[in-house]
């Protein structure tokens, strides 16, 4: 039954109807068939009966007579009479009141055993009894032959069935006849109406594949019968329906139908002519339904892609944002599980995110952190607090600083999940590291020049003091020795008033002269000072000079202070044998001057490098450097509005410009000054020289 | 889903639905099986003896068992002899029947029994008494009650004629000694005919009458009650009353025992109507009561006979 009733439903509606409709008809047919069969048959043979029952009568009626008369010839004549003026009599017999057998129809003899075949009935004045002989079926009547209740003998009638059988059953044939005729035509009907119906909804049906396919401008429901403002008088050519050949006037929001029950005096619009013309059964209302439904899907389907195509815009963007902050974002549910993570942070763990999401930091971490963080989390998530903190963690390029923030994500009042962001602060941290040192440097500075400023007044008498005494003394004899005390005294102090000057000069202390400045002119002095000295030592200078570079504002002196002792820090270097390369170059654009001092010298080491410009740092024997010179000259660059910086072994880029063959690869050291053409800042784009040097 | 369940239910029901139509279109009698070809000669069955008794037939044979049968048992009873009613068709086989002594105990109208006393030696034991109370009876003359033509009996001349037989008394030959009587004789009707027999003719008289075929009847009185139930006699008129005779008369035949003939005569004479069960029979006879009687009671039978015999060998009798 349940394969039976699964065959059903895979069959088309079509098929269905028509089978469903033939099924119940042949059934009703059937059961009609039968039952008017069942019951004509019933009335034939009851007919059938009650005719025995009144020739029997009739007949019991009529032998009276002769059975008083005892007239046996009459007897003969009336059975036979009935045997043959009536049809479907096989047999007649009288007997009298002793069942003996008065007449009788037959010939050759009497079938004694149809005497006690029947017998009356206690009430009925005939009763009938169904025989069945070698041939047929035969209803025996037997019917008294009465007077006034005195019982005179018997009246017996076989009544053949055959005949009635015969019309019964042809009867039924003209029955089942009809039926399947009736079946055959209501086939044919239910045929044709599940035709209408099904070719309806096959429209329906590819419709709505249309709309599945994505094509929502369908046209399921017929075709207007005429346009509704030429049906009713309509001037209003704002109508949303004027113009629309599709769909019916009473769908459209708007349209004049809508008020037409109002304002024609209380019509409904089954008045309306134009309603009257379209409409249709539910079939076509459904299809009706299903082209508004439609066309309003599309409208919202529109409405949709373009909320998807902003919301997807937008997540392209907060994605963008997320990967494109070098932060390590990541959101975790309240089971904390990673659901989105940005691509800083699948770089941090060298993981895909396809790797990280829906798995827990007790798949990603170690267990210790992972458990760590668990408990962490779960704090975070309990108490609702965020989480604010820096750690420091080893990394491949040494240790690193994170500033941890770890935010409950809300929805409603319901804590659901945990956001993450870690901000990489190693390089603020080095940042602040150097501020420290540098206010340090700076409070120091300002200590050492306050000292400097002290020290400086009873240092120039101490020296005045000297240098009068050695006047005093030179007119003096055998004074010789004390002289030599005197000058060490003088000497010493004018070391002691160059460590003043410095202190006061690095504590920016010293008055400054800003004036025009030929830079070549200044570089070519103090060279032409330390030349010879060089020279001895077999250290030569060799110059490189931009002749186009224009006067500078800055101050003479102080500049010349700086190539002084850049050019003494590089001949302290070399020692002897080497050379001292000093290069100017104007800035393409203009704006600056770039002055680089390169030596052969064995260079500054990476540990070093960073502190050569703090005050005091020397890597000079004692009493040959102050640690100042390098210091001071990066307050006068300062002061100046420039940079500069140290580059140590000389970049092979800078070898590789001009004739710098003279510097092994791998040594020396390259002093890099910028100095802006004006007092004003520098500009924040490098030099091309200054590029190809630290490129 | 709903269509699944109830198109399951429905083929779960089918096989019913189609067993109940199966059974309600088979469902019938069974037939009781008779053997045709075993067949017998039967001979017509002889009747034991008895005494004979016979109703003159001027009714049919069932008013005549009606009326009689239950005097006849009655007789059977008192006389403890076998008295079987027997039925000829015709008077004349009534007559004959007597003459043959097939008839033993003859109830007959006084001109049947002339006949049958002056020619086959019957004689008479007994007569009966009418309901009227009279030991006599009367023919009556009938028309429809609107025949346009028939106010009085002269005003049947010419007229079609209908009467019981022509051996009938009341039916036939007192209503012709009537006419006689009254100057008109049977040559003065256009036409007389005699009810078709056997059986049944006093009614079929009346009948012919109210169906219009014959002008004028003739039965014996008493008919119109028997034919109450058959014909609405508000349509029938009584035109004229024949004179009184002798009433029905019992006889035996000639040569019946004695003893048998007084058992019966005497039977015949207790039957009493103030006895409730004698009254039945007599009611159901027609009979007031039976006295009894000798051949002498119906001379002026053998007159009204003579006179109707002068007018046969005149020819102007049928």
């Amino acid at each position: 039954m349940t394969r039976l009733s699964l065959n059903l439903s895979h069959l088309r509606f079509r098929t269905k109807i028509s089978l469903g409709i033939t099924a119940l008809l042949v059934l009703f047919g059937l059961f009609l068939g039968t039952m008017i069969s069942t019951i004509a048959a019933e009335s034939l043979r009851q007919e059938s009966r009650k005719r025995g029952v009144a020739i029997t009568r009739n007949l019991s009626y009529r032998a009276a007579e002769p059975l008083l008369a005892m007239d046996f010839l009459r007897l003969k004549n009336l059975v036979d009479d009935i045997r043959n003026r009536s049809e479907n009599v096989n047999y007649v017999f009288l007997t009298d009141d002793q069942n003996n057998v008065l007449a009788h129809t037959f010939s050759g003899g009497f079938p004694i055993g149809l005497l006690k075949a029947n017998t009356l009935g206690s009430n009925r004045p005939v009763h009938i009894e169904l025989l069945r002989t070698d041939d047929e079926l035969v209803y025996d009547c037997i019917s008294p032959i009465a007077i006034d209740g005195r019982i005179l003998g018997t009246v017996r009638l076989g009544l053949s069935r055959a005949s009635v059988d015969k019309t019964i059953g042809k009867l039924f044939f003209t029955t089942f006849a009809l039926t399947s005729g009736a079946v055959a035509i209501a086939f044919l009907l239910a045929s044709w109406f599940a035709r209408t119906v099904t070719r309806r909804i096959k429209i329906l049906k590819d419709s709505a594949e249309e709309v599945i396919r994505g094509n929502l401008d369908i046209q399921t429901a017929p075709v207007l019968h005429g346009k509704c403002y030429e049906s009713v008088p309509c001037n209003l050519p704002s109508c949303p329906a004027r113009g629309d050949n599709r769909r019916r006037c009473w769908h459209l929001a708007g349209s004049f139908s809508r008020d037409f029950q109002n304002t024609e005096n209380g019509q409904s619009c089954l008045d309306c002519p134009v309603y009257r013309a379209n409409r249709g059964d539910e079939i076509q209302d459904l299809s009706e339904a299903f082209d508004f439904m439609a066309v309003t899907l599309k409208g919202y389907i529109e409405d949709i892609r373009e909320a998807e195509r902003l919301r997807s815009k937008q997540e392209q963007l907060l994605r963008t944002i997320l990967n494109v902050t070098p932060d390590l974002v990541s959101l975790q549910d309240k089971d904390l599980v990673y659901r989105a993570v940005n691509k800083a942070f699948c770089g941090y763990f060298n993981r895909s995110e396809e790797e990280i999401l829906g798995k827990t930091d007790f798949e990603l971490l170690s267990a210790q952190q992972a458990d760590h963080n668990f408990h962490e989390d779960q704090q975070i998530l309990k108490t609702q607090n965020h989480l604010s903190k820096e750690i420091r963690v080893p990394g491949r390029q040494g240790m690193r600083w994170f500033h941890i923030l770890k935010v409950p994500v809300y929805d409603g009042e319901k804590v659901e999940g945990l956001l993450l962001t870690a901000r990489d602060i190693t390089v603020i941290k080095q940042y602040q590291e150097q501020l420290i040192h540098s206010q340090k440097m700076e409070d120091l500075g300002r200590l050492a020049g306050g000292v400097a400023h002290e020290v400086n007044t009873p240092l120039g008498i101490i020296l005045g003091y000297a240098q009068l005494i050695l006047e005093d003394l030179e007119e003096e004899e055998h004074a010789d020795q004390l002289m030599e005390d005197i000058r060490i005294i003088e000497r010493q102090a004018k070391i002691c008033r160059k460590i003043v000057s410095d202190l006061l000069g690095f504590s920016r202390s010293t008055e400054s002269t800003m004036r025009e400045v030929d830079l070549n002119e200044s570089i070519v002095e103090v060279i032409s000072l330390v030349g010879h000295t060089f020279g001895l030592n077999r250290v030569r200078i060799v110059q490189d000079l931009d002749l186009d570079i224009p006067p500078i504002e800055g101050d003479r002196e102080r500049l010349k202070q700086v190539w002084m002792n850049l050019l003494n820090n590089a001949f302290d270097a070399i020692g002897e044998d080497g050379y001292i390369i000093i290069q100017t170059k104007l800035c393409s654009h203009r704006r600056r001057v770039v002055i680089t001092i390169a030596d052969t010298g064995p260079g500054i080491s990476t540990r070093d490098m960073n502190k050569i410009f703090d005050p005091f740092f020397t890597t000079k024997s004692v009493g040959k450097g102050t640690g100042l010179g390098l210091s001071v000259s990066f307050g006068i660059i300062k002061d100046h509005n420039g940079r500069i910086s140290a580059f140590s072994p000389v970049p092979p880029e800078f070898l590789k410009r001009g004739d710098h063959s003279l510097i092994a690869q791998g040594t020396g050291t390259v002093f890099l000054i910028e100095l802006p053409l004006w007092q004003e800042e520098l500009p924040e784009d490098m030099c091309e020289a200054t590029l190809d040097l630290i490129t | 889903m709903l269509l699944v369940n109830s198109g399951s239910r429905f083929f779960k029901a089918l096989p019913l639905i189609l067993l109940l139509l199966l059974v309600s279109a088979c469902s019938e009698e069974k037939p009781k099986y008779v053997n045709m070809q075993h067949r017998v000669e039967l001979a017509v069955p002889t009747p034991p003896p008895a005494i004979t008794y016979a109703y003159l037939p001027q009714y049919s044979h069932t008013v005549s068992f009606r009326r009689h049968d239950p005097l006849i048992r009655y007789l059977r009873r008192e006389t403890g002899l076998n008295i079987r009613q027997v039925f000829p068709n015709t008077f004349d086989e009534h007559l004959k029947m007597v003459e043959q002594g097939k008839i033993d105990i003859s109830f007959s109208n006084p001109l049947v029994y002339v006949r049958m006393a002056d020619n086959h030696g019957a004689e008479a034991f007994a007569r009966i008494v009418e309901p009227g109370g009279k030991a006599m009876f009367r023919g009556q003359i009938i028309t429809r009650s609107d025949h346009p033509e028939i106010s009085s009996i002269q005003d049947c001349r010419g007229k079609k004629w209908i009467a019981v037989d022509r051996d009938s008394a009341g039916g036939f030959l007192f209503d012709l000694g009537y006419f006689m009587d009254q100057g008109l004789q049977a040559t003065d009707f256009s036409e007389i005919s005699f009810a078709p027999g056997p059986g049944g003719k006093q009614e079929k008289v009346v009948l012919a009458v109210h169906a219009g075929k014959y002008d004028i009847g003739s039965i014996r009185e008493g008919t119109l009650d028997v034919v109450r139930d058959k014909v609405d006699l508000s349509q029938i008129r009584v035109l004229a009353h024949t004179p009184w005779y002798p009433s029905w008369v019992y006889a035996a035949r000639r040569n019946l025992d004695p003893k048998t003939r007084g058992l019966i005569a005497a039977a015949l004479k207790r039957l009493d109507p103030s006895v409730p069960e004698h009254r039945v029979i007599l009611a159901q006879a027609g009979i007031e009561r039976i006295i009894p009687s000798t051949n002498t009671d119906f001379d002026s039978i053998r007159d009204l006979v003579n006179k109707i015999s002068r007018g046969r060998h005149d020819k102007t009798l049928p």
